[in-house]
Protein backbone atom coordinates (compact mmCIF):
# COMPACT_ATOMS: atom_id res chain seq x y z
CA UNK A 1 0.00 0.00 0.00
CA UNK A 2 1.30 3.48 -0.78
CA UNK A 3 2.03 6.32 1.61
CA UNK A 4 -0.52 8.39 1.93
CA UNK A 5 -0.22 12.13 0.37
CA UNK A 6 -2.87 13.53 2.99
CA UNK A 7 -2.94 12.61 6.26
CA UNK A 8 -5.37 13.75 8.70
CA UNK A 9 -5.53 13.09 12.67
CA UNK A 10 -8.21 13.94 14.97
CA UNK A 11 -8.96 17.28 13.23
CA UNK A 12 -10.90 19.99 14.87
CA UNK A 13 -11.78 23.23 13.52
CA UNK A 14 -14.22 26.03 14.82
CA UNK A 15 -15.54 28.99 12.74
CA UNK A 16 -17.66 31.65 14.34
CA UNK A 17 -17.80 29.76 17.72
CA UNK A 18 -19.02 27.11 15.62
CA UNK A 19 -17.12 23.41 15.57
CA UNK A 20 -17.06 22.58 11.74
CA UNK A 21 -15.11 20.03 11.64
CA UNK A 22 -15.07 17.28 14.64
CA UNK A 23 -11.94 14.90 14.84
CA UNK A 24 -11.28 13.83 11.31
CA UNK A 25 -9.22 11.22 10.88
CA UNK A 26 -8.20 10.67 7.16
CA UNK A 27 -4.90 8.85 5.31
CA UNK A 28 -5.31 9.70 1.44
CA UNK A 29 -3.64 7.22 -0.61
CA UNK A 30 -5.42 7.38 -3.99
CA UNK A 31 -3.93 9.40 -6.86
CA UNK A 32 -7.49 10.98 -7.37
CA UNK A 33 -9.64 11.82 -4.40
CA UNK A 34 -13.24 12.83 -4.00
CA UNK A 35 -14.32 14.70 -1.30
CA UNK A 36 -17.89 14.66 -0.94
CA UNK A 37 -20.33 15.43 1.41
CA UNK A 38 -23.65 17.87 1.71
CA UNK A 39 -24.03 21.79 1.69
CA UNK A 40 -21.75 23.01 4.73
CA UNK A 41 -20.56 19.17 5.54
CA UNK A 42 -17.27 20.94 6.05
CA UNK A 43 -15.96 20.48 2.90
CA UNK A 44 -14.36 23.64 1.75
CA UNK A 45 -12.75 23.81 5.48
CA UNK A 46 -11.26 20.87 5.23
CA UNK A 47 -9.52 22.42 1.83
CA UNK A 48 -8.68 25.59 3.69
CA UNK A 49 -7.05 23.82 6.89
CA UNK A 50 -5.24 21.81 4.59
CA UNK A 51 -3.89 24.44 2.70
CA UNK A 52 -2.74 26.21 5.75
CA UNK A 53 -5.62 29.25 5.59
CA UNK A 54 -7.68 27.71 8.40
CA UNK A 55 -6.26 27.46 11.77
CA UNK A 56 -6.91 24.23 13.79
CA UNK A 57 -8.05 24.31 17.18
CA UNK A 58 -6.22 20.59 17.35
CA UNK A 59 -5.13 17.74 15.55
CA UNK A 60 -2.74 17.51 12.95
CA UNK A 61 -2.31 17.28 9.02
CA UNK A 62 0.34 16.42 6.80
CA UNK A 63 0.38 16.85 2.91
CA UNK A 64 3.12 15.35 0.84
CA UNK A 65 6.08 15.85 2.89
CA UNK A 66 4.85 19.15 4.62
CA UNK A 67 3.72 19.83 8.12
CA UNK A 68 0.77 21.81 8.11
CA UNK A 69 0.43 24.98 9.18
CA UNK A 70 4.47 25.19 9.30
CA UNK A 71 4.88 23.99 5.69
CA UNK A 72 1.87 26.07 4.49
CA UNK A 73 3.96 28.59 2.08
CA UNK A 74 5.78 25.80 0.66
CA UNK A 75 2.48 23.80 0.19
CA UNK A 76 0.69 26.41 -1.93
CA UNK A 77 3.79 26.68 -3.96
CA UNK A 78 3.40 23.07 -4.60
CA UNK A 79 -0.74 23.13 -4.61
CA UNK A 80 -2.98 24.65 -7.63
CA UNK A 81 -5.87 25.68 -6.32
CA UNK A 82 -9.47 25.81 -8.06
CA UNK A 83 -11.65 27.92 -5.81
CA UNK A 84 -15.13 27.68 -6.90
CA UNK A 85 -16.67 30.90 -4.78
CA UNK A 86 -13.44 32.87 -5.83
CA UNK A 87 -13.38 34.14 -9.71
CA UNK A 88 -10.69 35.31 -11.48
CA UNK A 89 -7.99 38.13 -10.73
CA UNK A 90 -9.95 41.27 -11.98
CA UNK A 91 -9.60 43.81 -13.81
CA UNK A 92 -7.45 42.14 -16.75
CA UNK A 93 -7.65 39.71 -19.08
CA UNK A 94 -7.15 35.99 -18.95
CA UNK A 95 -3.75 35.81 -19.84
CA UNK A 96 -2.81 38.73 -17.08
CA UNK A 97 -4.92 36.66 -14.64
CA UNK A 98 -3.06 33.28 -15.52
CA UNK A 99 0.46 35.08 -15.70
CA UNK A 100 -0.35 36.76 -12.17
CA UNK A 101 -1.29 33.68 -10.83
CA UNK A 102 2.21 32.05 -11.77
CA UNK A 103 3.90 34.96 -10.98
CA UNK A 104 2.37 34.43 -7.47
CA UNK A 105 3.87 30.57 -7.49
CA UNK A 106 6.96 32.12 -7.84
CA UNK A 107 7.83 31.97 -11.72
CA UNK A 108 9.37 34.97 -13.10
CA UNK A 109 7.56 37.35 -15.35
CA UNK A 110 8.86 36.08 -18.34
CA UNK A 111 8.28 32.52 -17.68
CA UNK A 112 4.82 32.57 -16.31
CA UNK A 113 3.99 34.70 -19.68
CA UNK A 114 5.10 31.97 -22.13
CA UNK A 115 3.38 28.75 -19.42
CA UNK A 116 0.26 30.45 -19.32
CA UNK A 117 0.53 30.75 -23.29
CA UNK A 118 0.82 26.98 -22.77
CA UNK A 119 -1.70 26.39 -20.76
CA UNK A 120 -4.48 28.59 -22.40
CA UNK A 121 -3.57 27.00 -25.91
CA UNK A 122 -3.81 23.82 -24.00
CA UNK A 123 -7.66 24.24 -22.70
CA UNK A 124 -8.43 25.98 -26.46
CA UNK A 125 -8.77 29.10 -25.46
CA UNK A 126 -7.67 30.82 -28.46
CA UNK A 127 -8.06 35.07 -28.92
CA UNK A 128 -10.46 35.00 -25.99
CA UNK A 129 -7.04 35.43 -23.89
CA UNK A 130 -6.65 38.82 -24.39
CA UNK A 131 -10.39 39.98 -23.68
CA UNK A 132 -11.28 41.51 -20.30
CA UNK A 133 -12.21 38.63 -17.84
CA UNK A 134 -15.00 40.22 -16.74
CA UNK A 135 -16.85 39.96 -20.25
CA UNK A 136 -16.32 35.89 -20.20
CA UNK A 137 -19.02 33.01 -20.23
CA UNK A 138 -18.99 30.57 -17.45
CA UNK A 139 -17.19 27.91 -19.58
CA UNK A 140 -14.22 30.45 -20.30
CA UNK A 141 -13.58 31.37 -16.37
CA UNK A 142 -13.66 27.75 -15.26
CA UNK A 143 -10.90 27.19 -18.14
CA UNK A 144 -8.92 30.55 -16.93
CA UNK A 145 -9.43 29.34 -13.54
CA UNK A 146 -8.33 25.32 -14.39
CA UNK A 147 -5.53 27.83 -16.23
CA UNK A 148 -4.45 29.72 -13.09
CA UNK A 149 -4.21 26.31 -10.85
CA UNK A 150 -1.72 24.57 -13.69
CA UNK A 151 0.37 27.53 -15.04
CA UNK A 152 3.08 27.05 -12.12
CA UNK A 153 3.23 22.65 -12.80
CA UNK A 154 1.47 21.82 -9.30
CA UNK A 155 1.93 18.59 -7.85
CA UNK A 156 -1.29 18.61 -6.20
CA UNK A 157 -4.79 19.63 -7.75
CA UNK A 158 -7.44 20.72 -5.64
CA UNK A 159 -10.21 21.72 -7.48
CA UNK A 160 -13.60 22.56 -5.65
CA UNK A 161 -16.64 21.69 -8.22
CA UNK A 162 -15.06 22.08 -11.21
CA UNK A 163 -17.33 21.45 -13.43
CA UNK A 164 -20.19 23.88 -12.09
CA UNK A 165 -22.13 25.71 -14.88
CA UNK A 166 -20.22 23.68 -17.61
CA UNK A 167 -22.66 22.39 -20.72
CA UNK A 168 -22.08 18.32 -21.05
CA UNK A 169 -19.72 18.99 -23.95
CA UNK A 170 -17.54 21.36 -21.69
CA UNK A 171 -17.92 19.17 -18.89
CA UNK A 172 -16.92 15.77 -20.39
CA UNK A 173 -13.84 17.81 -21.75
CA UNK A 174 -13.38 18.81 -18.15
CA UNK A 175 -13.25 15.28 -17.06
CA UNK A 176 -11.07 14.19 -19.64
CA UNK A 177 -8.56 16.73 -19.11
CA UNK A 178 -8.70 16.17 -14.94
CA UNK A 179 -7.93 12.42 -15.79
CA UNK A 180 -5.10 13.24 -18.28
CA UNK A 181 -3.65 15.34 -15.19
CA UNK A 182 -4.16 12.45 -12.75
CA UNK A 183 -2.61 10.35 -15.21
CA UNK A 184 0.31 12.49 -15.41
CA UNK A 185 1.16 11.63 -12.09
CA UNK A 186 -0.38 14.49 -9.97
CA UNK A 187 -2.41 13.99 -6.81
CA UNK A 188 -5.96 15.01 -7.15
CA UNK A 189 -8.55 16.32 -4.66
CA UNK A 190 -12.31 16.86 -5.99
CA UNK A 191 -14.27 18.61 -3.79
CA UNK A 192 -17.98 17.92 -5.98
CA UNK A 193 -21.85 17.78 -5.47
CA UNK A 194 -21.93 16.05 -8.76
CA UNK A 195 -21.02 11.87 -7.66
CA UNK A 196 -20.47 11.13 -11.38
CA UNK A 197 -18.00 13.35 -11.69
CA UNK A 198 -16.04 11.70 -8.56
CA UNK A 199 -16.99 8.42 -10.02
CA UNK A 200 -15.40 9.09 -13.40
CA UNK A 201 -11.86 10.97 -11.85
CA UNK A 202 -11.29 9.14 -8.68
CA UNK A 203 -10.18 5.73 -7.38
CA UNK A 204 -10.94 7.01 -4.05
CA UNK A 205 -13.26 9.36 -1.78
CA UNK A 206 -13.63 11.04 1.44
CA UNK A 207 -17.50 11.35 2.49
CA UNK A 208 -17.59 14.07 5.36
CA UNK A 209 -20.95 14.28 6.86
CA UNK A 210 -21.37 16.83 9.82
CA UNK A 211 -18.01 17.40 10.43
CA UNK A 212 -17.07 13.88 10.63
CA UNK A 213 -15.76 11.36 7.80
CA UNK A 214 -19.02 9.15 7.14
CA UNK A 215 -16.28 7.25 4.73
CA UNK A 216 -12.93 7.01 3.85
CA UNK A 217 -11.40 4.13 0.92
CA UNK A 218 -11.45 2.78 -2.17
CA UNK A 219 -14.32 3.68 -4.28
CA UNK A 220 -14.94 -0.05 -5.19
CA UNK A 221 -15.72 -0.27 -0.84
CA UNK A 222 -17.73 2.43 -0.98
CA UNK A 223 -20.22 0.82 -3.59
CA UNK A 224 -19.63 -2.44 -1.72
CA UNK A 225 -21.00 -0.94 1.16
CA UNK A 226 -24.37 -0.95 -0.65
CA UNK A 227 -25.48 -4.11 -0.39
CA UNK A 228 -26.71 -5.62 -4.27
CA UNK A 229 -30.37 -5.60 -4.96
CA UNK A 230 -31.63 -8.27 -7.27
CA UNK A 231 -34.48 -7.71 -9.91
CA UNK A 232 -36.61 -10.77 -10.98
CA UNK A 233 -39.03 -9.89 -13.85
CA UNK A 234 -41.86 -12.40 -14.61
CA UNK A 235 -45.30 -13.88 -14.15
CA UNK A 236 -46.51 -15.06 -10.77
CA UNK A 237 -43.89 -12.60 -8.90
CA UNK A 238 -46.62 -10.95 -6.65
CA UNK A 239 -47.01 -10.49 -3.35
CA UNK A 240 -47.35 -13.28 -1.59
CA UNK A 241 -44.16 -14.54 -3.89
CA UNK A 242 -42.29 -12.12 -1.75
CA UNK A 243 -43.77 -12.99 1.26
CA UNK A 244 -42.83 -16.69 0.65
CA UNK A 245 -39.16 -15.40 0.10
CA UNK A 246 -39.16 -13.33 2.99
CA UNK A 247 -39.86 -16.55 4.91
CA UNK A 248 -36.85 -18.26 3.35
CA UNK A 249 -34.75 -15.57 4.19
CA UNK A 250 -34.18 -12.92 1.15
CA UNK A 251 -34.18 -9.38 2.64
CA UNK A 252 -36.68 -6.59 1.94
CA UNK A 253 -38.37 -8.07 -0.95
CA UNK A 254 -41.04 -5.94 -2.80
CA UNK A 255 -43.28 -6.47 -5.62
CA UNK A 256 -44.34 -3.97 -8.41
CA UNK A 257 -46.34 -5.70 -11.19
CA UNK A 258 -44.12 -7.89 -12.74
CA UNK A 259 -41.10 -6.80 -11.03
CA UNK A 260 -39.44 -8.25 -7.99
CA UNK A 261 -37.14 -6.68 -5.82
CA UNK A 262 -35.12 -8.44 -3.16
CA UNK A 263 -31.85 -8.52 -1.24
CA UNK A 264 -29.78 -12.03 -1.76
CA UNK A 265 -29.65 -14.35 1.50
CA UNK A 266 -26.67 -14.06 3.73
CA UNK A 267 -24.98 -17.40 2.33
CA UNK A 268 -25.89 -15.96 -1.56
CA UNK A 269 -27.73 -19.39 -2.58
CA UNK A 270 -30.03 -18.69 -4.56
CA UNK A 271 -31.70 -22.52 -5.48
CA UNK A 272 -34.51 -21.73 -2.63
CA UNK A 273 -35.71 -18.81 -5.02
CA UNK A 274 -35.91 -21.19 -8.46
CA UNK A 275 -37.67 -23.85 -6.14
CA UNK A 276 -40.28 -21.42 -4.68
CA UNK A 277 -40.86 -20.02 -8.34
CA UNK A 278 -41.10 -23.57 -9.39
CA UNK A 279 -43.56 -24.92 -6.80
CA UNK A 280 -46.06 -21.46 -7.07
CA UNK A 281 -45.65 -21.85 -11.25
CA UNK A 282 -44.01 -18.38 -11.35
CA UNK A 283 -42.26 -17.71 -15.01
CA UNK A 284 -39.07 -16.07 -14.36
CA UNK A 285 -38.13 -14.08 -17.11
CA UNK A 286 -35.25 -11.88 -15.96
CA UNK A 287 -32.82 -11.79 -13.27
CA UNK A 288 -30.44 -9.35 -12.55
CA UNK A 289 -28.64 -7.67 -10.11
CA UNK A 290 -29.63 -3.99 -9.73
CA UNK A 291 -25.89 -2.93 -9.34
CA UNK A 292 -26.18 0.30 -6.91
CA UNK A 293 -24.61 3.82 -8.38
CA UNK A 294 -22.23 5.63 -6.49
CA UNK A 295 -25.04 8.29 -5.68
CA UNK A 296 -26.79 5.32 -3.91
CA UNK A 297 -24.18 4.59 -2.04
CA UNK A 298 -23.20 7.61 -0.65
CA UNK A 299 -26.86 8.61 -0.09
CA UNK A 300 -27.00 5.40 2.06
CA UNK A 301 -24.07 6.39 4.53
CA UNK A 302 -25.19 9.91 4.59
CA UNK A 303 -28.62 9.10 5.79
CA UNK A 304 -26.77 6.12 7.86
CA UNK A 305 -25.06 8.75 9.56
CA UNK A 306 -27.85 11.42 9.87
CA UNK A 307 -29.56 8.21 11.29
CA UNK A 308 -26.50 7.68 14.24
CA UNK A 309 -26.68 10.91 15.00
CA UNK A 310 -30.23 11.80 15.53
CA UNK A 311 -30.73 8.91 17.63
CA UNK A 312 -27.35 9.67 19.62
CA UNK A 313 -29.19 12.76 19.77
CA UNK A 314 -32.06 11.55 20.70
CA UNK A 315 -30.76 9.23 23.14
CA UNK A 316 -28.74 12.76 24.61
CA UNK A 317 -32.02 14.21 25.63
CA UNK B 1 -8.41 20.20 -25.38
CA UNK B 2 -4.76 20.11 -26.32
CA UNK B 3 -1.82 17.66 -24.56
CA UNK B 4 -1.00 19.45 -20.88
CA UNK B 5 2.72 18.11 -20.42
CA UNK B 6 4.16 20.27 -22.85
CA UNK B 7 5.70 23.11 -22.15
CA UNK B 8 4.13 23.31 -18.55
CA UNK B 9 6.80 20.71 -16.86
CA UNK B 10 8.92 21.65 -13.70
CA UNK B 11 7.38 24.86 -12.03
CA UNK B 12 8.18 26.17 -8.77
CA UNK B 13 8.86 24.17 -5.69
CA UNK B 14 9.88 26.57 -3.28
CA UNK B 15 7.85 29.27 -1.68
CA UNK B 16 8.80 32.72 -3.57
CA UNK B 17 10.64 35.64 -1.49
CA UNK B 18 8.46 38.64 0.12
CA UNK B 19 9.91 40.78 -2.20
CA UNK B 20 9.16 38.61 -5.63
CA UNK B 21 5.53 38.35 -4.37
CA UNK B 22 5.21 42.59 -3.23
CA UNK B 23 6.90 43.52 -6.66
CA UNK B 24 4.46 41.06 -8.57
CA UNK B 25 1.27 42.20 -7.16
CA UNK B 26 2.77 46.14 -7.53
CA UNK B 27 3.17 45.34 -10.96
CA UNK B 28 0.32 43.77 -11.57
CA UNK B 29 -1.90 46.94 -10.40
CA UNK B 30 0.44 49.63 -12.28
CA UNK B 31 0.22 47.42 -15.38
CA UNK B 32 -3.59 47.35 -14.99
CA UNK B 33 -3.84 51.14 -14.11
CA UNK B 34 -1.96 52.64 -16.64
CA UNK B 35 -4.29 51.00 -19.09
CA UNK B 36 -7.00 53.45 -18.06
CA UNK B 37 -6.91 56.54 -19.68
CA UNK B 38 -7.71 58.89 -16.83
CA UNK B 39 -4.54 57.34 -15.19
CA UNK B 40 -2.63 58.04 -18.37
CA UNK B 41 -3.74 61.43 -18.61
CA UNK B 42 -2.54 62.22 -14.82
CA UNK B 43 0.61 60.31 -15.59
CA UNK B 44 1.31 63.02 -18.35
CA UNK B 45 -0.17 66.18 -16.56
CA UNK B 46 2.11 65.21 -14.01
CA UNK B 47 5.18 65.61 -16.16
CA UNK B 48 3.91 69.15 -17.32
CA UNK B 49 5.46 70.90 -13.66
CA UNK B 50 8.91 70.21 -14.41
CA UNK B 51 8.80 71.24 -17.69
CA UNK B 52 7.13 74.73 -17.00
CA UNK B 53 9.55 74.96 -14.18
CA UNK B 54 12.33 74.00 -16.66
CA UNK B 55 11.16 76.81 -18.77
CA UNK B 56 11.07 79.30 -16.11
CA UNK B 57 14.49 78.35 -14.80
CA UNK B 58 15.67 78.80 -18.33
CA UNK B 59 13.76 82.40 -18.74
CA UNK B 60 15.12 83.45 -15.42
CA UNK B 61 18.81 82.62 -16.23
CA UNK B 62 17.82 84.74 -19.56
CA UNK B 63 16.28 87.58 -17.29
CA UNK B 64 19.25 87.75 -15.30
CA UNK B 65 21.68 87.77 -18.21
CA UNK B 66 20.02 90.45 -19.70
CA UNK B 67 19.57 93.12 -16.67
CA UNK B 68 22.37 91.66 -14.79
CA UNK B 69 20.52 91.48 -11.47
CA UNK B 70 20.94 88.38 -9.71
CA UNK B 71 16.13 87.85 -9.14
CA UNK B 72 16.74 85.06 -6.23
CA UNK B 73 14.20 82.83 -7.04
CA UNK B 74 14.64 79.00 -6.56
CA UNK B 75 11.55 77.54 -8.03
CA UNK B 76 12.66 73.82 -6.42
CA UNK B 77 10.21 74.42 -3.94
CA UNK B 78 7.49 75.58 -5.99
CA UNK B 79 7.77 72.83 -8.23
CA UNK B 80 7.38 70.43 -5.59
CA UNK B 81 4.48 72.46 -3.85
CA UNK B 82 2.59 72.27 -7.31
CA UNK B 83 4.01 68.55 -8.15
CA UNK B 84 1.93 66.98 -5.45
CA UNK B 85 -1.43 68.12 -6.34
CA UNK B 86 -0.97 65.84 -9.52
CA UNK B 87 0.58 62.95 -7.07
CA UNK B 88 -2.00 63.21 -5.11
CA UNK B 89 -4.84 62.59 -7.79
CA UNK B 90 -2.77 59.80 -8.87
CA UNK B 91 -2.57 58.00 -5.41
CA UNK B 92 -6.34 58.54 -5.14
CA UNK B 93 -7.25 56.63 -8.37
CA UNK B 94 -4.87 54.12 -8.16
CA UNK B 95 -5.12 53.72 -4.68
CA UNK B 96 -8.81 53.77 -3.54
CA UNK B 97 -9.88 50.91 -5.81
CA UNK B 98 -7.82 48.60 -4.98
CA UNK B 99 -8.49 46.58 -2.26
CA UNK B 100 -12.14 47.66 -2.36
CA UNK B 101 -12.12 45.52 -6.05
CA UNK B 102 -10.97 42.60 -4.96
CA UNK B 103 -13.37 42.56 -1.66
CA UNK B 104 -16.07 43.08 -3.86
CA UNK B 105 -15.57 40.22 -6.54
CA UNK B 106 -14.30 37.82 -3.66
CA UNK B 107 -10.86 37.07 -4.65
CA UNK B 108 -8.82 37.77 -1.34
CA UNK B 109 -9.37 33.89 -1.32
CA UNK B 110 -6.98 33.60 -4.79
CA UNK B 111 -4.50 34.73 -2.63
CA UNK B 112 -4.78 33.18 0.23
CA UNK B 113 -4.28 29.24 -1.60
CA UNK B 114 -0.92 30.76 -2.93
CA UNK B 115 2.10 31.71 -1.16
CA UNK B 116 0.74 35.20 -0.34
CA UNK B 117 0.34 36.43 3.40
CA UNK B 118 -1.68 39.73 4.54
CA UNK B 119 1.45 41.69 4.47
CA UNK B 120 2.90 40.32 1.02
CA UNK B 121 -0.82 41.35 -0.15
CA UNK B 122 -0.78 44.64 1.76
CA UNK B 123 2.68 45.97 0.94
CA UNK B 124 2.05 45.11 -2.60
CA UNK B 125 -0.63 47.54 -3.29
CA UNK B 126 0.99 50.03 -0.96
CA UNK B 127 4.30 49.52 -3.60
CA UNK B 128 1.39 49.85 -6.46
CA UNK B 129 0.61 53.36 -5.27
CA UNK B 130 3.78 54.18 -3.34
CA UNK B 131 6.07 53.34 -6.74
CA UNK B 132 5.03 55.80 -9.27
CA UNK B 133 4.01 58.27 -6.77
CA UNK B 134 7.69 58.09 -5.47
CA UNK B 135 8.97 58.50 -9.30
CA UNK B 136 6.78 61.50 -10.17
CA UNK B 137 7.81 63.44 -7.63
CA UNK B 138 11.40 62.62 -7.86
CA UNK B 139 12.24 62.17 -11.18
CA UNK B 140 10.79 65.00 -12.62
CA UNK B 141 12.64 66.51 -9.78
CA UNK B 142 16.18 64.96 -10.89
CA UNK B 143 15.15 66.98 -14.66
CA UNK B 144 15.09 70.13 -12.64
CA UNK B 145 18.35 69.64 -10.97
CA UNK B 146 20.00 68.33 -14.17
CA UNK B 147 18.33 72.08 -15.49
CA UNK B 148 20.10 73.61 -12.59
CA UNK B 149 23.44 72.16 -12.77
CA UNK B 150 23.44 72.75 -16.40
CA UNK B 151 21.98 76.70 -16.59
CA UNK B 152 23.85 77.84 -13.46
CA UNK B 153 27.50 75.94 -13.28
CA UNK B 154 28.66 78.65 -11.77
CA UNK B 155 26.16 79.89 -8.72
CA UNK B 156 25.53 75.56 -8.50
CA UNK B 157 27.94 73.27 -7.36
CA UNK B 158 27.94 69.57 -7.86
CA UNK B 159 27.84 69.28 -4.30
CA UNK B 160 24.61 71.32 -3.99
CA UNK B 161 22.84 69.31 -6.68
CA UNK B 162 23.89 66.52 -4.55
CA UNK B 163 21.89 67.24 -1.49
CA UNK B 164 19.17 68.76 -3.30
CA UNK B 165 18.24 65.42 -4.82
CA UNK B 166 18.82 63.69 -1.39
CA UNK B 167 16.13 66.58 -0.10
CA UNK B 168 14.23 65.33 -2.64
CA UNK B 169 14.44 61.81 -2.33
CA UNK B 170 13.55 61.94 1.16
CA UNK B 171 10.74 64.25 0.53
CA UNK B 172 9.61 62.02 -2.17
CA UNK B 173 9.83 58.81 -0.04
CA UNK B 174 7.88 60.02 2.74
CA UNK B 175 5.02 62.16 0.67
CA UNK B 176 4.55 58.83 -1.85
CA UNK B 177 4.22 55.96 1.21
CA UNK B 178 1.52 58.75 2.81
CA UNK B 179 -0.54 58.77 0.15
CA UNK B 180 -0.05 55.04 -0.29
CA UNK B 181 -1.20 54.60 2.96
CA UNK B 182 -4.26 57.05 3.02
CA UNK B 183 -5.82 55.79 -0.41
CA UNK B 184 -5.22 51.92 0.41
CA UNK B 185 -6.50 52.22 3.86
CA UNK B 186 -9.96 53.53 3.33
CA UNK B 187 -10.15 50.98 0.18
CA UNK B 188 -9.56 48.42 2.75
CA UNK B 189 -12.15 49.85 5.16
CA UNK B 190 -15.09 49.90 2.81
CA UNK B 191 -15.92 47.87 -0.07
CA UNK B 192 -17.05 50.39 -3.00
CA UNK B 193 -14.43 52.45 -4.56
CA UNK B 194 -16.44 55.63 -4.44
CA UNK B 195 -16.92 55.27 -0.91
CA UNK B 196 -13.09 54.63 -0.55
CA UNK B 197 -12.28 57.45 -2.59
CA UNK B 198 -14.88 59.92 -0.08
CA UNK B 199 -13.06 58.58 2.82
CA UNK B 200 -9.55 59.68 1.68
CA UNK B 201 -10.62 62.81 0.15
CA UNK B 202 -11.82 63.09 3.96
CA UNK B 203 -8.37 62.19 5.49
CA UNK B 204 -6.99 64.40 3.08
CA UNK B 205 -9.21 67.23 4.55
CA UNK B 206 -11.06 67.04 7.45
CA UNK B 207 -8.25 66.43 10.38
CA UNK B 208 -6.27 69.41 9.45
CA UNK B 209 -9.61 71.45 9.33
CA UNK B 210 -10.39 70.53 12.50
CA UNK B 211 -7.24 71.06 14.44
CA UNK B 212 -7.18 74.75 12.69
CA UNK B 213 -10.60 75.61 13.87
CA UNK B 214 -9.56 74.30 17.54
CA UNK B 215 -5.85 75.40 17.84
CA UNK B 216 -5.79 78.38 15.08
CA UNK B 217 -3.71 78.72 11.75
CA UNK B 218 -0.64 77.52 13.25
CA UNK B 219 -1.55 74.25 14.77
CA UNK B 220 0.98 71.45 14.03
CA UNK B 221 -0.40 69.45 10.58
CA UNK B 222 -1.79 66.01 11.44
CA UNK B 223 -3.26 65.25 8.13
CA UNK B 224 -1.52 63.89 5.65
CA UNK B 225 -1.96 67.23 3.18
CA UNK B 226 -0.94 69.79 5.69
CA UNK B 227 2.16 67.56 7.04
CA UNK B 228 3.66 67.17 3.48
CA UNK B 229 3.67 70.82 2.42
CA UNK B 230 4.98 71.43 6.26
CA UNK B 231 7.93 68.64 4.92
CA UNK B 232 8.28 70.38 1.88
CA UNK B 233 8.71 73.99 3.84
CA UNK B 234 11.05 72.56 6.28
CA UNK B 235 13.61 70.58 3.90
CA UNK B 236 13.68 73.25 1.01
CA UNK B 237 12.66 76.67 3.01
CA UNK B 238 13.14 76.80 6.59
CA UNK B 239 15.85 74.15 6.86
CA UNK B 240 14.27 73.46 9.91
CA UNK B 241 15.21 69.39 10.75
CA UNK B 242 13.28 69.18 14.00
CA UNK B 243 10.10 69.97 12.37
CA UNK B 244 10.40 68.36 9.50
CA UNK B 245 11.50 64.74 10.98
CA UNK B 246 7.91 65.50 12.93
CA UNK B 247 6.33 65.85 9.93
CA UNK B 248 7.77 62.40 8.41
CA UNK B 249 6.85 60.98 11.34
CA UNK B 250 3.09 62.18 10.98
CA UNK B 251 3.28 60.52 7.01
CA UNK B 252 4.57 57.40 8.07
CA UNK B 253 1.97 57.10 10.84
CA UNK B 254 -0.89 57.26 7.76
CA UNK B 255 1.14 54.33 5.62
CA UNK B 256 1.12 52.59 8.79
CA UNK B 257 -2.40 52.67 9.79
CA UNK B 258 -3.31 51.86 6.13
CA UNK B 259 -1.02 49.11 5.96
CA UNK B 260 -2.30 47.62 8.82
CA UNK B 261 -6.44 48.37 8.25
CA UNK B 262 -5.09 46.24 5.50
CA UNK B 263 -3.84 43.53 6.74
CA UNK B 264 -6.60 43.40 9.03
CA UNK B 265 -9.30 43.38 6.64
CA UNK B 266 -7.89 40.69 4.57
CA UNK B 267 -6.47 38.40 7.42
CA UNK B 268 -10.57 38.17 8.24
CA UNK B 269 -11.43 37.92 4.33
CA UNK B 270 -8.65 35.71 2.72
CA UNK B 271 -10.48 32.36 3.48
CA UNK B 272 -12.82 29.96 2.30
Amino acid sequence: MSEPWIEVRDLWLERGGRPVLQGVNAALTGRAVGLVGANGAGKSTLIGALLGVLRAKSGSIRVLDLEIPGGAMHLRTRAGVMAEQAGIFPGGSGVDAVVFAGMLSGLPRRESLRRAHRALDALDMGEERYRPASGYSTGMKQRTKLAMSLVHDPEILILDEPTVGLDPIGRTQFLRLIRELRDQGRHILLSTHVLQDAETVCDEMLLIEGGVVAFSGPVRGLLGAEETLLVAVGAGLDREFAEGLALLGFGEASASGERLTFRPRPDGDLLPFWRLASERGAEVRHLSRDMPTLEDAVVAVMEGGSRGRMERGSRGR
Amino acid sequence: MGAWSEGLVGGSRRAPSGWHIIRAIARREIGIALRRRHVRLLFLGSLVPPVVFGIILVVRLMAEKAVGVDLGWDPVLRFLQVQVAPVLLLSLGLGTPLVARDRAEDVLYLYAVRPVSPWHYALGKMLAVAGPAFALLLLPGLLIAVLRQGLLPDEVSFADSAILVGRMALAAVFLSLAYAGASVGPSAAVKRARWALLLALALFTVPDSLIELVLGEHAFPIGPAKASESLLSALFEHRDLGGGAVCALVLLLYFVAGSLVTVMRVRTEMRP
